[in-house]
């Protein structure tokens, strides 16, 4: 049943509630029904109690001291906790690490001349890269460079004679001071991944704070899988250029072939972003206005980045694009894609087309993608597609009318060139100057996801408002750039309402300065989750123009509403990068105290950064902005006068 | 007079006659139900009287009418009437003013008194308190301000939880105990040791395996103790803890039958034609051993009360008796619960004995070890209402007789057997 | 008022995963949240206790209500009363921790709160529309439902199981 005040507490997006309301009418299940169903939520799970990592199991730990006050090894709560959260981590180091060692396959082959829809097309960042990573470049023609950095990048995965060189040579050098010192830097991605699997099984690490150290050495080489994604994917497919497209519901056309693209890899949605061209005449031969695709979710953020494509929803509500009856096919291939789209497509009409082997899901169709011949597996799922409308053209479908404006595409190169715009010389200075004057008071990325738990976008939306009226730069990443855009924060038509009078005339400045006519959108679009990594190179680059550590910039993160373990791992990474970050959904550790305390308080003591959880959005805005006032202090940078209009009532 | 409105009289107002009031009230809306009571103030939780001396309670957080299973609806309780004279013939008694009041049912619960040993020489001296009443608590209170030492004779759970009253005061207090323990009614001496370590823990000085041979006075009241070997312990205040006896020396009811305590079969009806009894005042039976026992606990009283009350007004309850011993308090941040048999030495029943440093546990079987007789739980209480449960039912409790040596057995064991 | 409801326990249903025990003492905490309750002092306390008879048979036990509660009787401190709701409450303010509800309970579900020194037990969470027990149960192996309801309903599975095997 799917009222007024029920709608409310889902989603804060219009477009999705009229879609909620249409999928109740159409009694077809959402998440938020099976969330419903799924009440009430196991507390021992909730509080990070539960084990099941050997046959003796399950246990579950009593954390009100009336049953069990260990599991059956004597694994103690704050063991539990951390073991489980180590895992966590291994597992989102995995999702980001698996696509960069995808994307390092596909750079070997191209190097190699085995995938012909494939090309370097960045051969200054091939260089740029190549020489980080000490490879030579001079003279040297781009598929030597290539190959070369390919196996460096492979190789990063095992370990050999050098750390992870993905996560080495990243961070400024006092940064990778502080991690060799903590014994943080990773020996190799699979490796740690590996390690964690071994350490939490039944009998192995019983240690909470040894737990969390090697979770956090994980966490580091998921940062590295991060950095590695975005430097090959920039190299493969460009980097990020300004791009002016639209998000929402309403960039789905009746009229034409809707293809979403959801998951993660750039692999296959650049492709069939290119190759689109090439069916469009088939599509119009059966009637429709052409090829219209979508992105939903990182991928989509991937493609949005570097073609303006729009973005059609994001992470929760992936299902209600489906519900619009308006796609005529939706491609995935892994991570954040919830099963239930196969059913969900079935009642639409459209067709789920999986794509990669070990992300099948029953009900969908199987069209196994391969580099080598991904030009004839775009034409197969275009052709799908095209079948798809013709027998739908003509009949109703429901796409609310509701987008936005948006102006996307900031990738430190867009930045950097940009405000070389302002200072030629010293591109940074101006960016540093503006903080140090107290029109930027500090820099805020949002990333992450959507929790069913949240009314969608809710978390998002309080805290930059509040954020950007303090004068706060936000960037964002992934589904949290995802919620911003649907609500018009990258719309500079909306930067002089949502912005202090200080940031205002920054975005205004670089804006003008850049012949755009108008200033720059409220909030910075820095690209998918992996492109985190955008935000780490950014940190970096004002902590060396400055000469201190990352953990003095006046620079805090927040997983307002994080769902994927992937998040939980990029959360570490923030902290051991030295950044105040917030999480708005617990995190399953409360049942653990020494655990919760580290996270929180004991690991700023070793590497500056911690975690922030806070549920309510305004008291979480009032928590990061204390931070960024802590990290001015330290620096004897002026804290701002009282004139801040905090946020809206 | 209206054949269905019946008069119910009661002697006594303290558990068992209000419980038993309460019941009666229950059942028959329309009768009279007149309780007499001989002290000034109205019913009250007699248990509660240490905590008068402490201060932790008042008075009026006492009374029982308004409180717990208590409305005192249509129940008429005179204060200050001493039942002077019963006529079981002609269904009378005589109250103090030389009223003659009438009843159909009459309902003994005088209670007990406290029992003064009459070896000790003194007992009359000011400053020497049984605490049994209200009356007694106020005074022994007052009593406390121009007392520096108090000693206290008898080592028995009223004792016990006066001298904690007194030592909240601030008092220095000494237990003179006959026995080689203290609560030796209540278990053995080395079931003790548990509770005699927080007794001693919590400041309290015993003696234990004395006397008192007599109490020395000065102007002021007590000044001392003399013990039968010889010692003087200096005091101004004196408790006596040493027991009660049944309150049960009436002019008239020559006929009914008196075993220590007015005898009552087990619908609380005692030998004379529509008299009743319950509580301290009555002698019941104990379904454990199947003999006869007085009882001096509220709890106890109550039931009979209840029971007595519901025959009296034509409804017929069958009373289970009560155990000889049952006992639950804490005392010094240890709790126990003792039921049943628990003195077991040079007897053939079936111990088993659980000795731990936070907890005491000792399960008594009957000697052929079917059936439960006895528990005595120190430290973890938990469930101890189960263990009743099994001994009064009488239970076979083959299958759960591991479950009870190690204080595992729940109601789940009932349930699913 | 209609029928006072009473919380029944279908043991067929029960997983025996505690989370009636989590779900009462979050409910009779400070904060009636599982992550503030987890950090307050003292600790809140569950009033249903799922025990089991053979690691595969749990078996969760509460306060009955007794209409005739021994507890209510035997408080020697007036403690104990039945609210007109007809749930039987310990009042804390009055209770003296002598423990011989404890000793009286043939359910053995009063339990002990060590630091306040207090007698507790189910008291059908008067603030809520229903138990929390009953609301945390995934399987719905609690219910609360009136005696009325819940024979009515146990009479009906009967009949249809003595309806099947006759008709063979």
């Amino acid at each position: 049943m799917a009222d007024g005040k029920d709608l409310q507490s889902k989603s804060m997006d219009p477009a999705i509630r009229e879609m909620i309301a249409k999928a109740a009418t159409m009694e077809i299940k959402t998440v938020w029904d099976r969330y419903e169903a799924m009440q009430p939520q196991c507390g021992f799970g909730d509080a990070g109690l539960c084990c099941r990592h050997c046959l003796q199991g399950p246990c579950r730990i009593d954390p009100f001291g009336e049953g069990p006050s260990e599991g059956i090894c004597g694994a103690t709560a704050d063991t539990m906790v951390a073991r489980g959260l180590d895992r966590a981590i291994a597992a989102g180091t995995a999702a980001h690490s698996g696509h960069a060692k995808h994307l390092a396959h596909t750079l070997l082959k191209v190097a190699k001349g085995q995938a012909g829809s494939y090309s370097i097309k960045e051969p200054e960042k091939l260089r740029s890269v190549a020489t980080r990573m000490s490879i030579p470049v001079e003279g040297r023609p781009d598929n030597d460079i290539a190959l070369d950095l390919a196996n460096a990048a492979l190789a990063d995965f095992h370990e050999k004679d050098t750390p992870v060189l993905w996560a080495a040579t990243v961070v400024n050098p006092q940064r990778a001071k502080v991690l060799t010192d903590l014994g943080l830097v990773p020996k190799g991605i699979d490796h740690e991944i590996s390690e964690i699997m071994h350490r939490t099984l039944y009998g192995v690490d019983a240690d909470p704070v040894n737990l969390l150290l090697g979770g956090m050495r994980c966490a580091v080489a998921d940062l590295a899988g991060c950095y590695m994604a975005t430097d090959i994917a920039d190299i493969l497919f460009g980097i990020p250029k300004p791009s002016f497209t639209e998000a929402n519901l309403g960039t789905l056309k009746a009229g034409a072939v809707n293809i979403a693209l959801h998951g993660h890899n750039p692999l296959l949605s650049d492709i069939l972003v290119t190759r689109a061209e090439t069916r469009n005449e088939a599509a119009i031969a059966a009637g429709a206005s052409g090829i219209n695709i979508v992105g939903i979710c990182c991928t989509g953020n991937e493609i949005m980045m570097r073609h303006g494509i729009p973005a059609c929803t994001h992470s929760v509500s992936q299902e209600m694009a489906l519900i619009t009856g308006a796609l005529d096919a939706m491609v995935v291939d892994y991570q954040c894609i919830m099963p239930s789209v196969a059913t969900v497509a079935e009642c639409a009409g459209t067709t789920l087309i999986t794509t990669m082997e070990i992300g099948k899901i029953p009900g969908a169709k199987h069209i196994p993608f391969a580099e080598e011949s991904a030009a004839e597996n775009a034409d197969e799922i275009f052709d799908i597609a095209i079948a798809n409308f013709r027998r739908r053209k003509n009949k109703p479908v429901d796409i609310p009318n509701i987008k936005t404006p948006v102006v996307a595409g900031f990738s430190v190169e867009t930045i950097v060139a940009a405000l070389s715009k302002l200072d030629a010389k010293e591109p940074l200075k101006p960016v540093v100057d503006n903080i140090v004057a107290g029109n930027i008071r500090g820099i805020c990325l949002f990333a992450g996801c959507n929790n069913v738990k949240v009314p969608q976008d809710n978390n998002f939306i309080a805290m930059a408002r509040k954020l950007l009226k303090a004068n706060v730069l936000v960037l964002a990443t992934g589904c949290g750039a995802g919620a911003l855009m649907r609500h018009g924060f990258m719309d500079p038509a909306n930067t002089d309402e949502l912005c202090g009078d200080g940031l205002k005339a920054v975005l205004r400045a670089v804006g003008e300065a850049n012949g755009l006519g108008g200033p720059l959108p409220p909030v910075l679009h820095m690209g998918s989750c992996v492109d985190n990594s955008r935000a780490v190179a950014l940190a970096v680059a004002v902590a060396n123009y400055l000469g201190v550590d990352t953990d003095k910039l006046p620079v805090v993160a927040s997983a307002a509403e994080a769902v994927s373990e992937k998040a939980v791992s990029i959360g570490t990474w923030a902290v051991a990068a030295g950044l105040p970050t917030h999480v708005g959904v617990m995190l399953p550790v409360l049942g653990g105290p020494l655990v919760t305390q580290v996270l929180t308080e004991k690991v700023k003591g070793l590497t500056g950064g911690y975690f922030i959880v806070d549920l309510d959005p305004e008291s979480a805005a009032d928590k990061l902005l204390a931070a960024i006032d802590e990290r001015r202090a330290g620096l004897g940078l002026p804290l701002p006068g009282v004139s801040q209009t905090i946020g809206a009532r | 007079m209206a054949s269905c409105e019946k008069r119910y009289v009661i002697v006594g107002a303290s558990a068992a006659g209000m419980a038993a009031a309460e019941a009666i009230r229950a059942i028959d809306k329309r009768g009279s139900i007149t309780v007499f009571s001989d002290e000034p103030d109205p019913p009250y939780f007699r248990p509660l009287i240490p905590f008068l001396i402490s201060g932790k309670k008042s008075a009026a957080d006492m009374t029982l009418v308004g409180q717990g299973p208590y409305c005192g609806a249509g129940i008429d309780v005179r204060l200050n009437s001493r039942v002077e004279k019963i006529d079981s013939w002609a269904q009378t008694l005589d109250i103090p003013g030389g009223e003659r009041v009438a009843y159909d049912k009459l309902l003994i619960a005088t209670g007990s008194r406290s029992y003064i040993p009459p070896e000790i020489e003194g007992t009359d001296t000011e400053g020497v308190f049984a605490l049994r009443t209200l009356a007694d608590a106020r005074a022994a209170a007052r009593r406390v301000e121009s007392t520096q030492h108090a000693v206290m004779l008898g080592g028995g759970m009223l004792n016990l939880k006066a001298s904690f009253a007194l030592l909240e005061r601030g008092l220095q207090v000494t237990l003179v105990v006959q026995s080689p323990q203290v609560l030796s009614q209540l278990m053995e001496p080395e079931d003790a040791t548990l509770i005699r370590n927080a007794l001693n823990n919590a400041g309290l000085k015993i003696e234990t395996g004395a006397g008192a041979r007599r109490i020395l006075s000065n102007g002021n009241g007590v000044s001392g103790v003399l013990l039968d070997d010889g010692r003087i312990i200096g005091c101004e205040m004196v408790c006596i803890g040493k027991g009660v006896r049944p309150n049960v020396a009436f002019a008239g009811l020559e006929e009914i039958r008196i075993d220590g305590g007015v005898v009552v079969d087990r619908f609380a009806a005692c030998s004379a034609g529509n008299v009743y009894a319950a509580g301290d005042a009555a002698v019941t039976f104990d379904p454990i051993t199947g003999g006869r026992i007085v009882t001096g606990l509220w709890t106890n009283a109550v039931e009979m009360g209840k029971c007595a009350g519901y025959n009296m007004a034509g409804r017929h309850a069958e009373y289970g008796g009560t155990f000889g011993i049952l006992n639950a308090t804490q005392v010094a941040d240890v709790p126990f619960v003792s039921m049943g048999i628990v003195h077991t030495t040079g007897r053939n029943y079936e111990t088993h004995v659980s000795s731990s440093r936070n907890a005491y546990r000792k399960v008594v079987f009957s000697p052929e070890g079917t059936r439960l007789v006895g528990v005595l739980l120190v430290g973890d209480i938990s469930r101890a209402g189960l263990y009743r449960f099994v001994i009064k039912e009488r239970m076979p409790i083959a299958k759960l007789k591991s479950n009870i040596i190690d204080h595992t057995l729940h109601y789940g064991h009932f349930m699913c057997p | 008022m209609s029928e006072p409801k009473e919380i029944f326990v279908r043991l067929d249903r029960c997983m025996g995963c505690h989370s009636c025990e989590l779900a009462c003492a979050v409910a009779h905490s400070e904060s009636r949240s599982l992550y503030g309750a987890i950090a307050e002092q003292p600790r809140p306390k569950a009033r249903v206790y799922v025990e089991s008879v053979t690691p595969r048979t749990p078996v969760p036990i509460l306060c009955r209500q007794c209409e005739d509660a021994p507890c209510m009787h035997a408080c020697i401190a007036g403690a104990i009363r039945r609210t007109e709701e007809g749930v039987v409450i310990t009042q804390s303010d009055k209770c003296i921790g002598c423990w011989t509800c404890v000793m009286v309970c043939p359910y053995g579900v009063i339990g002990r709160q060590t630091e306040e020194h207090k007698a507790y037990r189910c008291d059908r969470c008067p603030d809520l529309a229903a138990p929390a027990c009953v609301d945390a149960c995934p399987t719905r192996a609690l219910v609360y439902r009136s005696v009325k309801d819940f024979s009515r309903d146990t009479r009906q599975a009967a009949s249809a199981g003595m309806l099947g095997a006759q008709r063979g």
